[in-house]
């Protein structure tokens, strides 16, 4: 029992709760990718959000490794299994889902405790939404030529995804996040710890709250979400230099950095996150 | 008419059914490993989508743009992949953009606004037919080879393997939960507008209780899978280069991988001979 005393799990266990929550919320994705969405007008009433499966999860277990779990799960199962994967953009979702479900999953000390559980059920969301949403709005400034310029543009995209976010955030945000898990986590524990082979948490085996240091590391996985998706969406125009072949020698050796440096950014964070869960 | 009626909306259901995702989704992982891209090299493969997957968003050029599209499409067809894979992806593209082309049009937008969402759609479709090509045209076990081959980290691999053997198994568990709720349920009658809201509501609350039994289950089961792991030697295993030596052993480069890489770097060459000449 000596792993026991925080709650800092052992790596096998750390593998059966990767597996768990990567299992669980890859098959919900899974489903809601497959669900059509319903439309009122330009209201989306999409019920895209079984996040509520890491989030208890991650507030019951080890939230790094709930959280890596939720993230690769949607990856493989609603991404690669559907031949949806996007590239980059699936990196940007990766690590916004991993830094709200980790944030949520810190966030709780003790699972008894309802308000702080209701608190951390729609923080989790709202960070992971809101970073998504920023994203977004990144990707559509860099992927159209003179965003600027494009009449009705700029409003458009800003409001969709303002609209989008909020939307997201009081609909599903509550009825499929902080519902559920309100519901789920005091169901759940003492019944699911022994399943794994652990004591279930209480203020004495939490991890600690959340310090600058969990926050400095959220921010610096975050601008790496944004400098891979804007690197991969800036304007470079590779073509310009096919034309031009001869004068714009600078143009070429400029692609070929931007797309190294996309590469090494995409191993540099898998390594890491490899290394994080290791 | 009423009878056609009546029968297009059956079939509609019937294609919604638990059972029909199910084999869509096996057919996509399985079924098709018989074509000509299944039986290209996975790393081939691999290098081929990074191209698709990161120069469109660089090139802005119209018929450049084009001509990837055409010739993902025709791998596309090649890998023969599942109709709800390609339903998806159509209604993914226009979800992307052609929702924002009709909100734009609501600022004031008008018909310059196409052009740079024309070329945003281009840059989509063809990423995204490109993995579908790649991710649903591969074996799964081919296609966690060839990323671990280029160095992927072990997770990802054994997640991509685990996920296609268990999914078949956890969705059916996930089905005869909700239908052991359904029976023991009493669900609220349908024939009015409330009614409907309620069925839905009820429909929606069975789903999250179903996750409880469906929580307990899949820890109990993820934890086997990880003692099962461990006494072969897994973890160790994940980091040994000899295993890995011999697991990749089987991975060689023929004559169809070369070809399809020629046929594929002529084309693209010709595109951008035939974009310098017009």
């Amino acid at each position: 029992m000596e792993t026991m005393k925080r709650q800092a799990a052992s790596q096998s266990q750390k593998l059966m709760i990767f597996v768990l929550t990567m299992a669980l919320y890859g098959m919900a994705t899974l489903f809601t990718e497959l669900i059509p969405k319903f439309q009122i007008g330009i209201v989306e009433f999409s019920v895209e959000y079984f996040l509520f499966i890491p989030l208890v999860l991650g507030m019951l277990f080890d939230p790094l490794s709930a959280a890596l779990g939720a993230a690769t799960g949607e990856l493989v199962f609603s991404e690669i299994m559907l031949g949806q994967f996007g590239g980059l953009g699936e990196l940007e979702k990766f690590i916004t889902v991993t830094i709200g479900v980790y944030l949520a999953g810190r966030m709780v000390k003790n699972p008894q405790n309802r308000k702080m559980v209701g608190i951390a059920a729609i923080t989790g969301p709202a960070v992971q939404l809101f970073l998504g949403m920023l994203v977004d709005i990144f990707k559509v400034q860099f992927a159209v030529e003179d965003f600027e310029a494009v009449p009705g543009l700029p409003e458009s995209v800003f409001a969709t995804e303002g609209f989008a976010f909020l939307n997201d955030l009081l609909f599903s945000g509550i009825l499929f996040c902080l519902l559920p898990t309100l519901y789920l986590v005091p169901k759940l524990y003492g019944k699911i710890e022994p399943l794994l082979g652990m004591q279930p948490r209480t203020e004495k085996t939490a991890l600690g709250t959340i310090n600058a240091k969990v926050i400095l590391a959220c921010l610096g996985a975050f601008v790496v979400a944004v400098c891979a998706e804007l690197l991969a969406t800036s304007g470079l125009s590779l073509i310009d230099w096919e034309a031009s072949w001869a004068e714009s020698g600078t143009a070429v050796a400029a692609g070929i950095v931007v797309a190294a440096v996309v590469a090494v950014a995409v191993l540099a964070v898998m390594k890491k996150r490899a290394e994080a869960v290791k | 008419m009423d009878k056609i009626m009546q029968k297009l909306s059956d079939n509609i259901l019937d294609k919604l059914s638990m059972d029909f995702l199910r084999n869509q989704v096996l057919k996509n992982a399985y079924g098709n490993d018989d074509t000509f891209i299944a039986k290209l090299d996975p790393r081939v493969l691999l290098v081929w989508y990074v191209f698709f997957a990161l120069v469109p968003w660089f090139v802005d050029q119209v018929p450049f743009l084009l001509g990837a599209f055409l010739l993902v499409a025709a791998t596309t067809v090649m890998a023969r992949v599942a109709g709800l894979v390609l339903l998806l992806f159509v209604v993914g593209v226009f979800s992307q953009t052609g929702y924002l082309f009709l909100v734009s049009l609501l600022f004031g937008g008008n018909a310059e606004t196409i052009l740079p969402l024309l070329i945003l759609t281009l840059k989509v479709a063809t990423v995204s037919l490109a993995s579908v090509t790649v991710f649903s045209g591969l074996d799964p076990d081919r296609l966690s080879n060839g990323l671990m081959w280029f160095g992927c980290p072990e997770r990802l691999s054994f997640s991509i393997s685990y996920a296609y053997r268990m999914l078949p198994m956890l969705m059916e568990e996930f089905q005869n939960v909700l239908l052991s709720y359904r029976l023991r349920g009493n669900a609220p009658g349908s024939s009015t507008f409330a009614g409907k809201i309620r069925y839905l509501i009820y429909q929606v609350k069975v789903i999250i209780h179903a996750f409880y039994p469906l929580m307990l289950n899949t820890a109990k089961r993820s934890r086997t899978t990880v003692e099962a792991l461990e006494i072969k030697g897994y973890r160790n295993a994940a980091t040994s280069p000899e295993v890995k030596k011999l697991k990749l052993s089987s991975l060689k480069v023929g004559y169809d991988d070369m070809l399809f890489v020629a046929v594929s770097f002529l084309w693209m060459a010709l595109t951008v001979f035939a974009m310098t000449i017009l």
